[in-house]
């Protein structure tokens, strides 16, 4: 965004639930690098496609294949390819654009989490980490696999490992491995389950640098910040560690190598050590000293400004955020269900969550009418001030002849075609066409047909449901039912619903034209209620009754 | 200093199109260039596509592709998408429409509005849809659904003109009420307005190439460019005539910068950017000239009048 008037990096974070999303039970999201599309794997095995703008179903990535949960989602650095992880073991690749799946391999285990190499615009190698053996890098076009050390102690034991159903390091059986590239993709950090951080060049599969974790807990998600400078450790100890990241970015594997040169005179695993001090310096811990609470799916925000970890605890909904120097700004709370799963936006304040019963929810700033914004010479006080009238403030006194003449120089140049580089996305070096949106083809109208909204008990059109939103139903009014669309997306059984917090202007404004939103999905959804009380769109209930 | 104004080639007629039975509204190119669109208040809207010409390989000319019926009431303005296959039009009968643009059949209508739809665009993405109307709000309506994704309470007054910046982020929406206001696209919150020592209302607005600015046209014969961020003009074009109707106004970048601009005494105004200087006017139609818009590529102008009038003309410029 070159515009000057928003600030894209905003140091914010959010603090309300402003809406949720929901289509089938969604189990792990991802967003695309520039945050227009948020990927989200699902129960059945499909990946949903949301476009973020409209907050509607993009596109849906369905596979017969394939029905078993989704464990994983990732995007290519593209946008082009999504890469999904699942439950029976294997790894799929699609082509968002057209929906098609390029590639499906099949592992020995399940991957708990699978990420694309992000150097390249057309990745084919990736990294799967298994339930319960060392991480490994797949090629996707031969499906190759190689599995990556997990333990200095193997170094002296010299052959690659075979992947196996036991974790070859013998300490704990299935304990799975965090792992994740560098920012570039040229090396993979991995945290083992003896709380030591190996920094590996996955071309030789050789163990550059190691740098332990005090304490020694069982690392169980290791993550970048988006800059690469800042690396996140989520340990077994309750505590996330941040570290920062001492190598350049582009030329890592030299820079390891002439590390190496350097320390010369050691050897081993004390070698490896040494190396490793170069490479990560420890720079904060976080952890819930009172409730001493197990984190889960921790990361950065978009700028690596702030910390974001989502409780572990089951039946609870917490969001932590702390700033990067270490201080709690916040903790959001959703409603009653276990989180499974976060993510913050790549640019805006906005964090995702996705709850154990497959809803995802948006947080983001409570927002608080600018007035300023509306009438630029008002400007808002934070406490009363006294005005003191000039002496002749009343008194009349003839105009002023005002100089006409604008004291603008408009003979200046004036460039309106040079557009600036965005600030955000720098590194935008890519040669390969990069996907910021799906296309969107407007669903057909249903010839106007004369039913209640309430008739129906289950929604088949995924669009087109009571609209909260809309007005009375005029000739091409939102009929929900019988709309065989041409969308190929829609899917048998599929609802999509969105709700959203209507803020007090909006309500005002709908609240003589609402139509009262499809009962039946309140009806069926259990939880229903408390979803309702939670995100605080009572007052779209009391609006709904009125209109009676 | 440069001088383009010697080696301003000037546009001259090259084709009417005639059709419409009422005033015309709006004429717009699509972005790939290959169709013109124009809508009219008597309920329809037509495309034109280019033919290929003989042996001439400079001078294309159109011929009308197909008419798009379904509105009740006249329409004020219309919009391609940015892939050029869909339109969109905003008519008095409170609704916007979308047509799919090779068949000419109505794919949807968009319900909402309380009052004459005034205005409409498509964001870069064409994921969105944004319209103002005499309700004096803006809707942000979501393409693929129909759905009104947002309500802003943008003006006292009606909404004459909406536009998105290049990336989508930002929207403009002008009013009789003298104000431009600024807002953010994704969050609906706005950002800026912009108001100077007078407020005369404000007919037009529109982004820039580029994003960094807006040109506005108010009711007292004066089109202003002003950068948003500062909340300053930094130029001004006179010369025309423009108390009455909202006429639309558009930069022409194809060669040389200039800005063009309908008037109420029935010629277009061609002024150059950065001097400002009245370069060429345009004398062709018999009524105040209502919408301009200019070809992406190509060095040509279509231009559509009002009801004493009624057609649709081209104006390109001669080659050597």
């Amino acid at each position: 965004m070159n515009t000057p008037i928003i600030d894209p990096l905003q140091g914010d974070f959010p603090e309300v639930i402003e809406e949720y999303l929901e289509h089938g039970c969604m189990k792990c999201i991802a967003f695309n690098r520039r945050g227009t599309l948020l990927a989200a794997g699902c129960n059945d095995g499909s990946c949903v496609v949301w476009d973020f703008e409209t907050r509607g179903v993009a596109k849906e990535l369905r596979d017969n294949e394939c029905s078993s949960p989704i464990t994983s989602v990732c995007w290519s650095k593209c946008g082009n390819r999504i890469l999904v992880s699942a439950a029976d073991k294997s790894l799929s690749l699609w082509d968002v654009l057209s929906g098609k799946r390029m590639t499906r391999i099949v592992l020995q285990q399940t991957s708990l989490q699978a990420r694309l190499h992000p150097g390249s615009s057309m990745p084919s190698l990736c990294l799967a980490c298994p339930l319960s053996c060392a991480p490994m890098i797949v090629d996707l076009n031969t499906g190759n696999t190689t599995s990556l050390k997990v333990s200095v102690s193997e170094i002296s034991n010299g052959p690659n490992l075979p992947s196996r159903n036991k974790c070859s390091d013998g300490i704990t059986s299935f304990t799975p491995t965090a792992a994740c590239f560098s920012k570039y993709g040229s090396l993979v950090y991995v945290g083992n389950s003896k709380g030591e951080i190996l920094v590996i060049d996955h071309q030789d599969g050789e163990v550059r640098a190691m740098v332990p974790i005090s304490g020694g807990s069982v690392v169980k998600n290791i993550v970048f910040s988006r800059n690469g400078q800042y690396l996140l450790t989520n340990s077994n100890d309750r505590v996330i560690r941040i570290y920062e990241n001492l190598l350049p970015l582009k030329e890592e594997v030299r820079a390891l190598d002439d590390l190496n040169k350097n320390f010369n005179d050691l050897d081993g695993v004390e070698k490896l050590k040494a190396v490793g001090t170069k490479c990560l310096t420890l720079f904060r811990e976080f952890q819930d000293s009172i409730t001493k609470v197990h984190w889960k799916a921790p990361c950065f925000s978009g700028d690596g400004e702030w910390v974001v970890g989502g409780s572990a605890s089951k039946g609870e909904h917490k969001i932590y955020i702390w700033d990067r120097a270490g201080h709690l700004v916040k903790i959001l709370e959703g409603p009653k269900e276990a989180l499974i799963d976060l993510a913050w936006h790549p640019v805006r304040p906005i964090v995702v969550s996705v709850s154990l019963n497959g809803i995802v929810y948006i947080w983001a700033k409570d927002y608080t009418e600018n007035w300023s914004a509306f009438a630029p010479d008002f400007k808002e006080l934070e406490e009363n001030e006294e005005y003191v009238e000039r002496e002749d403030e009343f008194d009349l006194i003839p105009e002023t002849e005002k100089v006409k003449g604008s004291d603008v120089n408009e003979d200046e140049e004036v460039d309106i075609v040079t557009v600036e580089e965005d600030a955000a996305f720098s590194d935008s070096d890519m040669s390969q066409e990069e996907l910021c949106f799906l296309p969107a083809t407007p669903s057909r109208d249903v010839p106007e047909q004369d039913k209640c909204l309430e008739s129906s008990s289950k929604l088949v059109d995924s669009t087109n449901t009571g609209s909260p939103l809309s007005e009375e139903a005029g000739p091409n009014g939102h009929m929900p039912n019988q709309a065989s669309s041409p969308v190929e997306d829609d899917a048998g059984g599929a609802r999509v619903k969105r709700k959203r917090k209507p803020s007090e202007k909006v309500l005002e404004l709908q609240a003589e034209k609402i139509k009262k939103p499809s009962k039946p999905s309140k009806s069926s959804k259990p939880r229903g209620k408390s979803l309702v009380d939670q995100d605080n769109s009572n007052g779209f209930d009391g609006v709904e009754l009125t209109d009676e | 200093m440069t001088e383009p104004s010697e080696s301003f080639k000037p546009y001259t007629l090259s084709q009417t199109l005639t059709g419409h039975k009422r005033a015309i509204s709006a004429v717009k190119f699509s972005s790939n260039g290959r169709l013109l669109a124009s809508s009219s208040a008597d309920k329809t809207l037509r495309t034109y596509a280019f033919t290929n010409s003989d042996s001439d390989s400079g001078s294309r000319t159109l011929s009308p592709m197909q008419e798009y019926e379904g509105h009740e009431q006249g329409v004020s303005d219309l919009a391609f998408s940015s892939d050029s296959r869909f339109l969109v039009s905003a008519s008095d009968d409170k609704t916007l429409r979308l047509w799919d643009v090779p068949t000419g059949s109505l794919i949807k209508t968009l319900h909402g509005h309380t009052n004459y739809v005034f205005c409409v665009n498509f964001n870069p993405q064409s994921n969105i849809i944004v319209s103002g109307s005499f309700d004096e709000t803006v809707r942000v309506w979501d393409v693929k659904s129909g759905k009104c994704l947002k309500v802003l309470p943008a003006h006292s007054d009606p909404v004459t003109a909406v536009d998105f910046n290049r990336d989508g982020s930002l929207i403009v929406s002008s009013s009789y009420d003298g104000l431009c206001r600024i807002w953010d696209a994704s969050t609906g919150h706005c950002m800026k307005t912009l108001i100077d020592d007078e407020n005369p209302p404000v007919s037009f607005v529109k982004f820039s190439p580029n994003g960094k600015f807006i040109l506005v046209g108010t009711l007292d014969n004066t089109l202003r460019l002003w950068n948003y961020s500062t909340g300053k003009f930094l130029k001004s074009y006179t010369g025309h005539v423009n108390s009455k109707y909202c006429l639309s106004s558009t930069f022409s970048i194809t060669n040389g910068k200039y800005v063009v601009g309908g008037s109420e005494d029935n010629c277009i105004y061609l002024w150059e950017l950065q001097t400002r200087k009245i370069v060429q006017k345009l004398e062709g139609h018999s009524d105040t000239v209502v919408s301009v818009s200019c070809h992406p590529m190509e060095n040509m102008i279509a231009s559509g009048a009002l009801g004493n009038d009624k057609t649709v003309k081209i104006w390109t410029q001669q080659k050597d």
